[in-house]
């Protein structure tokens, strides 16, 4: 059929005096503006956020048979997400095998390294292997536009309905202080119900909050991440950082912040590079200096200059992340709502781990099943949402929260921080500076005397070590 | 639908003028020009059951330019219909509601373009129909197939946005004018629709030196409007879930135009040039080098940045006084 084979439908015979011969018209009734006041369809289960966590959920719930509803903000999955990292998705190798043949990666991380910086030495622990580079692969950098709409296609192809660009504005109740019943949204006649509600809607959620889940917000447990991408060349981020096609490298550092507690990073991507840093809220808050300014000091280090040097900058962004762990966590499900992803906090900061991503598509896949399971057996009630709970306890979510969860306030500490970097590159540094005719001292000799230099107290780098064990170990 | 814009020139007026947009041989149209409609008659109103066709195109609206190599790439999630499509599908609506009948939408593009017409069925069209015309149609092509489906649907009322946000033409809402045999009203920044004259609207649209043009247009018409014209409605969440399966009419294109638009259009746009720049020649006895500097700015001394906290007034002419400054405002 061509464009000048369209008809009119014959519904209407009425035609118009004069009108050229033709098909009749449409009724004025068969306006879609008419009826747009139709309620809205109801769902099993609106997921609120279409990020890793809410796009997880939905596609286990799609799959369960349950009529799932995906609402998003922005105008697409990803559109609203500035993340530049790491990801590791071998927890979607049970949800969808081979996931790597059509995940949009941008280099799969085969080199990790992990930057100790003063302001003009640094000290580099450097791994790398092949084996991360071929499948199922480990870690690889993603841009989370990319990934994420991904993920939400797959959970539209399972049954999801996916409706961007609406805003979820509030909890709908099954009267006051009741089960939560679905949510109000931004457009007209906005009201969708539905038996359950997921929320992942990011690290400042709303829904979590008004469904009374989260205690008092405590600035200290958020840490601001801010990060510029630089456009280069692939072949020379190659050459650069020694990778061959298609292999990344994951530099995470610590000593880049000055004063504020915090962290840098840097990331290859295919033909761009993500540089920032993450810094502690409060205290940069009462610095007085803008992150860029710190990024601009990392991108200016001597160890780092070089890696990012020519580099065209696409893009800055920034954003909260919920650094606080196990203890910051709101309760994870009520009367009618659970909640996943960033949301509930999930996300480990614990130094020589960083992970985000993983733990909100494997929070979002038990919120999804434990939805699922609750809507089957008909009891959507605080009780019968608990098996939220018991699933993260079971898996890696709950028990590395659990376990690190002092790693944050040890990690943040001023002596972690400034002291031991200081510290470890004036011992690197004393050790390979030859200083002939005098003969190397002894290494207890040459640490002795760094760590009296550094004013270190032998107390507390004891104190730290014993910790540091207690918490990693 | 809303009076005439305060400070606009008054129908009648020296400055203004009260050109009904109807073509006859004593009365060439509008400033744009017109063609005689072949059919229907001229004189003939819409009526209450004319469909509205609202054409919405599919463009990138924040395409991404490789800072590297210049190319320009697009993206199919930042893509969707421009502010003036936006405006001329809330204007169809609003006429369809006043008159009591419908909108079709039509887009001429490939299958990615169908989010444009889910916009508009949520909106409140009625119908959606995609021309696939993959994304190589140039304007007269285009034009060509809205008007086949226009007449298709004996549709005699055609709203377009005015001008792409990808440098397009700005020839399609003509074009499909001449196509369709209808009068045009283009670039209009203002409709009134009138619930009691079903087929008619008025308008008002910019003219060269600040002037601005009251235009009367009867069916058979076609209007493009500018998007700051008016601002879509948002969708109701009902609406937006029903356009998500609601079904959208396929149609192959037509081909060749067959010699249904002026053959005397322009084959092909160009690409946008900047505006022309008038940079005073450095003294051709400096040597080469020296010459080129001054003409590039190379290594010339930079004002300092700075940093200004001021009311948004002050800081207006401070940016206008800082733009003289560096030669770069008159």
């Amino acid at each position: 059929m061509t464009a000048a084979d369209v008809t009119r439908p014959a519904a209407d015979a009425a035609g118009a005096a004069g009108a050229p011969p033709g098909p009749p018209l449409p009724a004025p009734a068969a306006n879609a503006a008419a009826d747009n006041h139709a309620p809205a369809g109801d769902f099993d289960a609106v997921v609120v956020g279409a990020g890793p966590a809410g796009s997880a959920a939905a596609l286990v719930l799609a799959r369960s048979g349950q009529r799932v509803c995906l609402l998003e903000r922005g105008p697409y999955p990803g559109s609203k997400n500035m993340y530049g990292g790491v990801v590791y998705p071998r927890i979607l190798d049970g949800l969808l095998p081979e996931w790597w043949e059509d995940a949009p990666v941008q280099r799969w991380v085969t080199r990790r390294a992990t930057m100790t910086l003063t302001d003009d030495q640094a000290l580099t622990i450097d791994f790398r292997t092949e084996s991360w580079g071929r499948p199922p692969y480990n870690g690889a950098t993603a841009l989370r536009p990319e990934f994420d709409a991904w993920l939400a296609a797959k959970a539209v192809d399972a049954g999801a309905v996916l409706v961007t660009s609406t805003t979820a504005t509030g909890l709908l109740r099954d009267g006051p202080g009741g089960a939560v019943t679905g949510v109000s949204t931004d457009r007209p006649d906005g009201d969708l119900r539905a038996g359950i509600v997921v929320a992942c809607d990011g690290v400042n959620s709303f829904l979590a909050k008004q469904a009374g889940l989260h205690g008092p917000v405590d600035p200290a447990n958020y840490t601001l991440g801010a990060k510029e991408v630089l456009a280069v060349p692939a072949r020379t981020i190659e050459e650069r950082f020694g990778l061959g096609p298609n292999q990344g490298a994951d530099f995470e550092i610590i000593g880049c912040t000055g004063a504020i507690p915090g962290g840098g990073f840097l990331y290859t991507n295919r033909d761009s590079l993500a540089v920032g840093v993450v810094l502690h809220l409060p205290a940069l808050a009462t610095a007085g200096v803008r992150p860029e300014e710190l990024i601009a000091g990392l991108k200016a280090h001597p160890a780092v200059a070089p890696l990012v040097a020519g580099g065209e900058l696409v893009e800055y962004s920034a954003h909260l992340i919920p650094e606080g762990g196990y203890d910051m966590m709101p309760a994870l499900a009520g009367a009618g709502i659970l909640v996943a992803g960033d949301a509930a906090a999930m996300c480990l900061a614990a130094g020589i781990w960083l992970e985000g991503v993983n733990f909100a598509i494997a929070s979002g896949m038990a919120a999804g099943e434990a939805a699922a399971a609750a809507l089957a057996a008909n009891d959507v009630s605080e009780q019968g949402l608990a098996g939220y709970r018991r699933r993260l306890q079971d898996g890696f979510v709950l028990q590395d929260h659990r376990r690190l969860r002092h790693a944050p306030h040890l990690l943040l500490s001023e002596r972690v921080q400034r002291r031991y970097p200081q510290l470890a590159c004036d011992i690197v540094e004393d050790l390979f500076t030859v200083t002939n005719p005098e003969p190397k001292p002894g290494m207890r000799r040459l640490v002795r005397r760094q760590v009296t230099a550094s004013g270190v107290r032998l107390r507390d780098l004891a104190a730290d070590t014993w910790r540091a064990l207690r918490t990693f170990g | 639908m809303s009076a005439a814009p305060p400070g606009s020139d008054r129908p009648g007026t020296a400055t203004g003028s009260h050109e009904p947009a109807s073509p006859s041989p004593d009365h060439p149209g509008t400033a744009t020009g017109s063609h005689a409609p072949a059919s229907p008659s001229p004189d003939h109103p819409g009526t209450a059951l004319d469909p509205i066709v609202v054409c919405r195109r599919w463009v990138d609206l924040r395409p991404s330019v490789d800072p590297l190599t210049g190319a320009v790439e697009s993206d199919p999630r930042t893509s969707g219909a421009s502010a003036a499509d936006d405006a001329a599908l809330e204007w169809a609506l609003q006429a369809a509601e006043a008159w009591g009948t419908s909108v079709v939408a039509v887009t001429v593009g490939p299958t990615g373009s169908q989010a444009v017409l889910r916009d508009a069925l949520a909106a409140g069209a009625a119908r959606a129909i995609q021309v696939d015309l993959g994304s190589s149609g140039d304007a007269a092509s285009v034009a060509a197939e809205i008007a086949a489906v226009a007449r298709a649907l004996s549709a005699r009322m055609v709203l377009c946005g005015d001008m792409g946000v990808d440098r397009g033409s700005g020839a399609v809402p003509a074009l499909v004018a001449a196509a369709m045999g209808a009068r045009q009203a283009l670039g209009l920044v203002d409709l009134t629709i009138d619930p009691a004259e079903p087929g008619v609207v008025t308008g008002w649209r910019r003219l060269d030196g600040g002037r601005r043009q009251h235009l009367r247009a009867q069916a058979p018409f076609v209007a493009s409007v500018e998007g700051a014209s008016i601002r879509l409605r948002r969708a109701s969440l009902a609406g937006v879930l029903r356009s998500g399966g609601a079904p959208i009419e396929v149609v192959a294109a037509t081909g060749p135009t067959g010699g249904r638009v002026p053959s005397w259009m322009p084959a092909s746009t160009g690409p946008g040039r900047p505006r022309t720049h008038v940079v005073d020649g450095p003294d051709p006895h400096e040597p080469a080098w020296r010459r080129v500097t001054l003409l590039t700015g190379s290594g010339a001394d930079r004002p300092a940045l700075r940093v200004v906290h001021a009311e948004p007034v002050d800081a207006a002419h401070q940016l206008i006084a800082a733009l003289a400054d560096w030669g770069e405002w008159e």
